[in-house]
Formats: C-alpha cells, sequence, structure tokens
C-alpha cells in the first residue's frame, strides 16, 4: 500500500521528480567526464528507462497518442465531422432505446426508498387479479408485521367541474404522500392524521400536470372549492412535477384523494366493504421493514389471506397467494389491471425491446461499417505518413496504437454526440406522446455508460480491423472493405425490408376490415359498479336506458356488452376445452350484440333473448378448440355448461396486434349487470347520437358520470400506434439505406482515383465505357450480393418475430421484399455508378502521367 | 575494462550494502561498487538510476539534497529503516544460496 502511495506521489509531482533525476543523471556524467570517462548513450532515452519504474510512463504515452490523434483529426475536418455524425447517429437511436428502457425497467421511480417497495397482485392456482379488494388490502395493513407500510391506490374515473372530458382521479391510502416522500409545490399533501381522523373533511391534492393543463399553474386554487362529481372538495396543495407516486401508470391522475372518501364522490360506491372479485379494488404495494425480504413477506401474507378466508370463504380464493415484484419501478406501474382464470400474461415489454434494440443495432453495425471503409480509404492516402514514421523508428506496435487512438478520439467524440442525441430524440418522443413530467429524459449514469460502450465497441468494430491493416502497411485492404460494404447492405437491407413488411401490415389494418363495425357505433359506460349499483337495479337502469336510445331519431340497433371491440376492458380466460388447453377472451354480451357490432355469424346463430348455456365462439377459437371437427353442439366447461351454438368473424380487438383473436360471447348473466355497458348503432351521425344517448343516460341518474365514446375515435387512436412504429422503421430503414449509399459512394470513389493509370490505358487501348465501369464496380458486385442475400434472410427471421406482435405480417410478402429490394438496388447503383462516371470522363493523357 | 552485466536483482543489494555505511550521491554509489570490487564490477548510469528508482518506490532509501565534493547541490540516497531490514534479509538468503552453490561445486 505504501508502495502505491509512493507511486501516485511520483504522478502527482511528476515534474519535479523529472527534473531531479535529470540533474542527478547530469551530475553523473559531469563527474565520469571529469574523470576521462565517456558515455555514449542517449541521455533523453536513459532518463526514460529510469521514469519507467515509476509506472506512468503509458499516461505520457497516452496523451501523446491523444495530442497527436487531434491533431490529425483537425486537420480534415470534413472527415471528423462526418464520422462523428454518422457515429452520433447511430449511437443516438441505441441511446433513445435504451434511454427508454431504462426509464421504465432500471432507474427506480422518484419516491422514497425504492429498493423496498414491494407491489404485489393476486394469484391462486386457477386465477389471477392485478386488484386487490380494500377490505383484504386493509385486514393486511393490519396484521402484517413483515411490512411497515401498506399502500393502496384505486383509479376512478370522475367528471371535474370545468372539464368536459371524465379525468383520472386516483384514491390512495392516508400514508401514500409520506410513506413515497411525496412533497408539495404548492399548500400540503395528504396527511394520515388529520386525514384519518373522525369528520375529515373531503380534500384532493392536485397533480402538478393537471394544475399546469388545467388551471394555468394558478396558484389560487389551493385552499378553494372544486366539484368533483358534482360534490364540493377543497383543494389543499399541488404534488411536486417530479413526483411520480405509484399506481397510475404512465399517465398522471388529475389528483389524489382519501380512499376513505372515495363513497363520498363516487355515489354508492363500495369500494370500501366489497371484498368480492368484481370490485375495482386497489393497486396494492408494500414497504419491507428493515431486515425482511420479499420472500418472508409474500409467506406472511399467503397466511394471513388464509386466515381472512374463514370470514370471506368465497371471495378469498382457495390457496391464494400474493406473489410480489419490486414495486420501485415504472414497470410494476404499467402491469395490467386485468384479471382472470388461468395464468397472468408475461411482460410484453421485454420482446419489445428487444426488438427494438436489435433493429437500431443494425444502424450501429452500418455506420461502423461505414465508417470502417472511409478509415481504410483515409489509411491509404495516409500511407506515406506512416510509412515516413516507421522509417524514423515507430514500431508496428506503437503505430497502431496510435492508429487506434485516433478511432478511440473519434468514437468519444461520436459518443457524446450521440448522447445527445438520443436523449433530444427521447425527449421529443416523450413529449409527444404526453408522458408526464416526472418521466425525466435528463441521462443518467447508465445513459452515459451506455453510450461510452457502445461508442467503444463501435471503435474496436471500426478501428481495430483497419489500424492492424495499415499497422502492417498492408497495400490492399481489399478483403475488409468488402466485408465491410457487405455488412453494411446486409444491415440496411433488413431494415428496409422490415420497413416494407410494417408498412404493408399498416395498409392491411386501415384497408381491410377489423372484424367488425366501428365507423356508426356510440359505446356508452355508465359505470354502474363504480356507484355501486346492485345487479337488480342495473338491470332496471340498463332495461330503463336502453329503451330511451331505441326511441332516439337515427338510431338502428342497441345492445349490451361487458366489453367491446376496442374499449378499456379485457377479460381473460383459460380452461380445458375439448382435451385442448385454450385460452380466450371473454365477453358476456346481449342477443342484438353481433348485429350491432356487425360481427357476421359464420355458421350456426346468434345467442337468443334470454338463452342461457349457449356460446358463440369466433373462427380462430372453433380452429383452436375443435381442430379439424365441427364445434356446432360441442360444449365446454367454464364454471357452468356451455353448448356452442354459433360460430363467429374473427374480431382484432384488443389491439390490431392480435392475429389470432380467440374469443368466446356468453349470455349475459345477473353479476355482470353492473359492468355493462351500451353500444348504440346509428344510421345518420353517430355524434349526435352520442350527444343525445350520453344526455338520456345522464338523465337517468344524475349520480352517475357514464363515458361516452366514438368507437371511431378509439379506432384511430389505435391504428396510431402501429403507424408511429412504422414510422419510426421507416426512418431507421432510410437512415441505414443513407448510410450505406455514403459507403458505396466512398469506395467507388476510392476505386476511381486508384485506378486512374489502368483506366487511362484501357482506355487509350480502346476499351468501351461499360468495359471501364466494370473495372471499378467489379470489386462492389460480389459483396452487395452476399450482403443482400445476408439482410433477406435476417429479414425473414426478423419478421418471424414480428409476426406475433403485429396483424398482418406475413411471413413471405413477395411484395414487399420485392420493393425493398428494387429501392435498394436502384440506389446502391445510384450511388456507385455517380462516381464511377467520373471514370468515364478520365482524359488517357492526362491519366497516363499520374503519378 | 571488464564490465560485467549483473542482474538487477544483485545490483540492488549492492546498492543497497553500500548505503549502509552513509548516504551517497548516484555517481558515488557508482564509484564505491566499481573500487570495492577491484574494478571488476562496473555500473552503468542505464541500470544504476532504473534500479534507483525502483527502490526508492519500495522505500528502502530515501533522498534527500546534499553537497558534492565538487561543490555542486546533488540528492544523496540513504537507507531506511526497512531498507536496512531488507538489506539484512537480502544478504541472509543471498547467504544461503551462496553456501549451496559453494557446497555443490566443491563437492560434486
Amino acid at each position: 500500500m505504501p508502495e502505491l502511495f509512493r507511486r501516485l506521489q511520483y504522478l502527482l509531482g511528476r515534474r519535479r521528480h523529472e527534473r531531479e533525476l535529470a540533474d542527478d543523471m547530469e551530475f553523473h556524467r559531469e563527474m565520469a567526464a571529469r574523470e576521462g570517462r565517456s558515455n555514449f548513450g542517449n541521455a533523453l532515452h536513459l532518463r526514460e528507462e529510469a521514469r519507467e519504474a515509476w509506472g506512468w510512463t503509458w499516461i505520457d504515452r497516452l496523451s501523446q497518442d491523444l495530442r497527436h490523434a487531434a491533431r490529425m483529426l483537425r486537420r480534415t475536418p470534413g472527415f471528423t465531422i462526418a464520422a462523428v455524425l454518422m457515429l452520433a447517429i447511430g449511437i443516438g437511436v441505441n441511446g433513445a432505446v435504451f434511454g427508454f428502457f431504462n426509464l421504465l425497467v432500471l432507474r427506480p421511480i422518484n419516491v422514497r426508498d425504492p429498493a423496498t417497495l414491494l407491489r404485489f397482485h393476486r394469484r391462486s392456482p386457477t386465477q389471477y387479479a392485478f386488484a386487490v379488494p380494500y377490505p383484504e388490502a386493509a385486514f393486511f395493513r393490519e396484521h402484517s408485521r413483515t411490512l411497515s407500510a401498506i399502500i393502496g391506490v384505486n383509479t376512478t374515473s370522475v367528471s371535474i367541474e370545468g372539464e368536459e372530458k371524465p379525468a383520472d382521479a386516483n384514491f390512495v391510502t392516508a400514508n401514500f404522500f409520506r410513506e413515497l416522500g411525496g412533497a408539495s409545490s404548492l399548500g400540503r399533501v395528504l396527511d394520515p392524521a388529520r386525514e384519518e381522523a373522525a369528520g375529515a373533511s373531503p380534500v384532493i391534492v392536485l397533480s402538478h400536470g393537471f394544475w399546469q393543463h388545467h388551471f394555468g399553474g394558478d396558484p389560487s386554487i389551493v385552499g378553494s372549492t372544486l366539484r368533483i362529481n358534482d360534490k364540493p372538495a377543497i383543494v389543499i396543495g399541488v404534488a411536486n412535477g417530479d413526483f411520480s407516486g405509484v399506481g397510475s401508470g404512465l399517465r398522471e391522475p388529475a389528483f389524489w384523494a382519501p380512499i376513505t372518501q372515495q363513497p363520498y364522490f363516487v355515489d354508492g360506491s363500495r369500494l370500501l366493504t366489497d371484498v368480492s372479485e368484481e370490485s375495482p379494488g386497489v393497486s396494492l404495494w408494500g414497504r419491507l421493514r428493515p431486515g425482511q425480504n420479499p420472500k418472508a413477506a409474500e409467506e406472511e401474507l399467503r397466511s394471513l389471506a388464509a386466515q381472512l378466508r374463514h370470514q370471506y370463504p368465497t371471495a378469498i380464493w382457495k390457496d391464494e397467494r400474493l406473489p410480489s415484484q419490486p414495486g420501485g419501478y415504472v414497470t410494476s406501474m404499467i402491469t395490467g389491471g386485468s384479471r382472470g382464470t388461468g395464468a397472468e400474461k408475461g411482460e410484453p415489454i421485454y420482446p419489445v425491446f428487444a426488438l427494438a434494440g436489435i433493429l437500431t443495432l443494425l444502424i450501429l453495425a452500418g455506420a461502423c461499417g461505414n465508417l470502417g471503409s472511409l478509415l481504410l480509404a483515409r489509411g491509404v492516402a495516409r500511407q506515406r505518413e506512416i510509412a515516413i514514421r516507421a522509417a524514423i523508428g515507430a514500431s508496428n506496435g506503437s503505430l497502431i496504437r496510435q492508429l487506434f487512438t485516433e478511432s478511440l478520439l473519434l468514437a468519444l467524440l461520436g459518443a457524446a454526440a450521440g448522447m445527445m442525441l438520443g436523449v433530444l430524440v427521447l425527449r421529443g418522443f416523450l413529449a409527444s406522446s404526453g408522458a408526464p413530467s416526472w418521466l425525466d429524459a435528463a441521462p443518467d449514469w447508465r445513459v452515459g455508460a451506455f453510450a461510452l460502450a457502445a461508442g467503444f465497441a463501435s471503435a474496436i468494430l471500426f478501428g481495430f480491423t483497419t489500424a492492424l491493416q495499415i499497422g502492417r502497411q498492408r497495400r490492399r485492404a481489399n478483403l475488409a472493405r468488402q466485408v465491410l460494404v457487405g455488412a453494411q447492405v446486409a444491415a440496411s437491407c433488413v431494415l428496409l425490408i422490415v420497413a416494407g413488411l410494417l408498412g404493408r401490415a399498416l395498409d392491411r389494418a386501415m384497408s381491410s376490415s377489423p372484424g367488425f363495425e366501428y365507423k356508426q357505433v356510440v359505446s356508452i359506460s355508465p359505470g354502474l359498479a363504480t356507484n355501486g349499483y346492485s345487479p337488480v337495479r342495473s338491470q332496471a337502469y340498463l332495461d330503463a336506458l336502453e329503451s330511451r336510445v331505441r326511441a332516439l331519431p337515427g338510431v338502428q340497433s342497441v345492445s349490451l356488452a361487458q366489453s367491446y371491440p376496442l374499449g378499456h376492458v379485457t377479460i381473460g380466460a383459460g380452461t380445458d376445452v375439448n382435451g385442448h388447453n385454450v385460452e380466450f377472451q371473454v365477453n358476456h354480451v346481449s342477443s342484438e350484440f353481433f348485429e350491432t357490432m356487425g360481427i357476421p355469424i359464420l355458421r350456426g346463430r346468434a345467442l337468443r333473448p334470454n338463452e342461457r348455456h349457449a356460446v358463440v365462439i369466433s373462427e380462430s377459437m372453433a380452429r383452436i378448440a375443435w381442430p379439424g371437427e365441427d364445434p356446432l353442439d360441442k360444449s365446454f366447461t367454464l364454471g357452468d355448461n356451455y353448448v356452442v351454438v354459433g360460430i363467429s368473424g374473427n374480431v382484432r380487438s384488443v389491439k390490431f396486434g392480435d392475429s389470432d383473436p380467440v374469443q368466446a360471447y356468453f349470455p349475459i348473466e345477473d353479476a355482470d349487470q353492473p359492468s355493462l355497458s351500451v353500444l348504440v348503432k346509428a344510421t345518420g351521425s353517430p355524434q349526435d347520437v352520442a350527444r343525445a344517448a350520453g344526455a338520456a343516460a345522464r338523465a337517468q341518474d344524475p349520480n352517475t358520470f357514464p363515458t361516452v365514446e366514438l368507437l371511431s375515435d378509439a379506432y384511430r387512436n389505435n391504428l396510431q400506434d402501429a403507424e408511429y412504429t412504422t414510422l419510426a422503421v421507416s426512418a431507421l430503414g432510410s437512415i441505414a439505406q443513407l448510410l450505406a449509399c455514403f459507403g458505396i459512394i466512398g469506395v467507388v470513389s476510392y476505386a476511381v482515383s486508384q485506378r486512374t493509370k489502368e483506366i487511362g490505358i484501357r482506355m487509350s487501348l480502346g476499351a468501351k465505357p461499360a468495359q471501364v465501369l466494370s473495372v471499378v464496380l467489379r470489386h462492389l458486385s460480389g459483396p452487395v450480393l452476399a450482403g443482400l442475400i445476408v439482410g433477406v434472410a435476417g429479414a425473414v427471421g426478423l419478421a418471424q418475430l414480428l409476426r406475433g406482435r403485429l396483424y398482418g405480417i406475413s411471413n413471405l410478402d413477395p411484395a414487399a421484399y420485392v420493393a425493398a429490394i428494387a429501392v435498394f438496388v436502384v440506389t446502391v447503383a445510384m450511388a456507385a455508378i455517380l462516381p464511377a462516371r467520373r471514370a468515364l470522363s478520365i482524359d488517357p493523357l492526362r491519366a497516363l502521367r499520374h503519378e | 575494462m571488464p564490465n560485467s552485466e549483473m542482474p538487477t536483482g544483485a545490483l540492488m543489494l549492492l546498492i543497497l550494502r553500500v548505503l549502509r555505511a552513509g548516504p551517497l550521491h548516484g555517481y558515488a554509489i557508482a564509484q564505491r561498487i566499481h573500487m570495492l570490487s577491484s574494478d571488476v564490477l562496473h555500473v552503468e548510469e542505464g541500470a544504476l538510476y532504473p534500479t534507483l528508482q525502483k527502490i526508492l518506490l519500495k522505500g528502502w532509501v530515501s533522498s534527500e539534497w546534499g553537497i558534492s565534493d565538487t561543490n555542486r547541490k546533488v540528492r544523496f540516497y540513504r537507507l531506511t529503516p526497512s531498507g536496512r531490514r531488507q538489506l539484512d534479509a537480502q544478504l541472509a538468503a543471498y547467504e544461503r544460496l551462496h553456501q549451496a552453490i559453494q557446497s555443490v561445486l566443491h563437492t560434486a
């Protein structure tokens, strides 16, 4: 240790020590000379050898190399700018994807001590649900020893005075802000002592975003009264803009309010008392006590649930467990509010990121290939300089080191520029998608490390081989250049084809029918369950509303459904059907549903009014459950026994990504009544019907706040996602294409300049233009062809991956492939022929005098 | 003049040994070794100074300013306590090795 310390001292006092050493050695020479002995060694060299003992010479060498590299780059600003720009694009697109991944998965959210937060959901051998009934959460809160706090969040849609559209409110346990370390930027936040006191008055804390957008950041809002669902509440404060909270996903709620006041705002709500799984419940977070681990907490909650089951033998499931996941990350907030039988669906975001990562890495690979060939060309141009340096004693190793340092410096500049570009792209993306303000695109150490690593990896990729090539003074770096061109062609080919496939898929999604009628349909969701309607009351309400709506002018058909295409509710089920384990979407619908939604009945018939034990299944479900058989009059069990009476067309409802929709439509049961929506098909303008139907629903019960939606709006929103994806991939494809073109232009121009003499001889011997062109293009065709083949193969592989995600991607879509390849070949030919034409204009006489 | 190459380890031992008597400057170290070896061992600059740097780093000698016979300000090197321990240990090890070699040479 003391030796290391002294070594450091030598580093810090290097100049002084160097002077002393030089002094010593000079004195030594003087004395030796005085005694008649002369020394012929190179003083500088000897001193350097002595200094080497300190172990810091590499720093000198590095700084020397860096200085030299900087000088070289400054001398050719055009090359440097092009190279840095190319790298910045390559690293930037990767940085943006990584930055988003970092925000969602890697970076803890901005709450106090995120590492000890856990998110829980419910699981039993046959069922799962992400929402936990409030009484169950309250029971855990009272009895848990491993968790120091239980945080519950319920999201309810409410109407806010002065707002046209319903907004999301988060009803939270009063400890929410204190536990998560959320502060207010104005006024105060929720305080357990005050909010849980008997007779506490209704209060809300506005979110920063809502305050900004709807009150223009007016500070006088604090202390004023706002009517929520027509009930007055006092605004006690505005939360900090960087406070994420938990439970709201990527959508900022309008406000937070104590969960105990939810029934005050929502008439008839039984949120606080309902234990059944139909209760909207809460998303549940817990904070581990110091020294406890997630396993212990899960074990404890399991036994607590078993205890609670004595009290609620049906509502709490048999063998109920509460699996946990880390709760301090955005991922824990975006896992759904879904429930169903069977197993919950895995995280869908990882494959999406993997896919995006592959595409953007292809860009980086293309950029590196490009840069590699640029450097090679430059290296050959620098042959003289390198030869001179080798002649005056630079070793091969030091030459390679020097050249690699140049690449490294370029990579460093590229990484810095790329990181900035990535942050800009990500910021633009977040702003355009309306993400909450706490989702901050500012780079952290992970993003910095990623950019550095990407830069370093690219430096190795594009710099090392070239440095080796040049360092060994090999005149022909042709092979390396051909491999680089091939790699670029392959990378941009993959991107172009995938962009083509996506474009075709989008086109198909837009032009082909999604399997249902959306242009004329209006949905009305009265949200009876939130208002605590019993099934009987719900039925009365819905019957009355249905007849009112039917009486409206321009209404063609009215029906009821638990969920509807493009709606927000999806219920999954998995069960044994005809010996196959089938996972499908469950819907409960009235008999007129198929007519209203324009879903064709392909065989059999639709459901009849008041029919029980009958089911209509989708085409896909028929194929999966009864392959090669006739499913009509067959039956399966889901709680009850159901006979298949009809087969309907497939409905691509949830997302257009669903290419094989497995759906089953059951008759409406009493328990479903409170969660039903009314669907109306209009003959004339759906907007008019929507307005009239909304008013009718509002008049039916002024305490409810129905959501009225045009399905055509939902349809457009849904398509937008697909449009963005296609746009992004097309942009990537174009960038890659552009990079490849630059590369090819560079290679061909270089070939022309190298072969000027040869071309001159050929021309003077009477070569035709085509023959001259073939001289410069000869070496290009092989790598381009090889790249094309590899690229097409890669695209086929990627398409296979994409097929599961996006509707309408077909494996072998000849049109997309042919179009992409055609675009590619044409641009490559242009890129090659433009500089090659220069060869034709060569004056043979001048060319022969060349060099 | 005979010029015997020496391994670094041996040179290190010799430097430490000649410094035991008292601090010396670089040239004097070389002179001392030359003289004591009856003009057999000749220590070149190229070997002496790198080795000195190593010893300095190890902390076996320290340097201080002094005045040479020619009235010039030069650095004198002084054995530190840890250098003395190191010298004793190295001497003992060398002694053992030497005896072992001797006994082989005499009996074989």
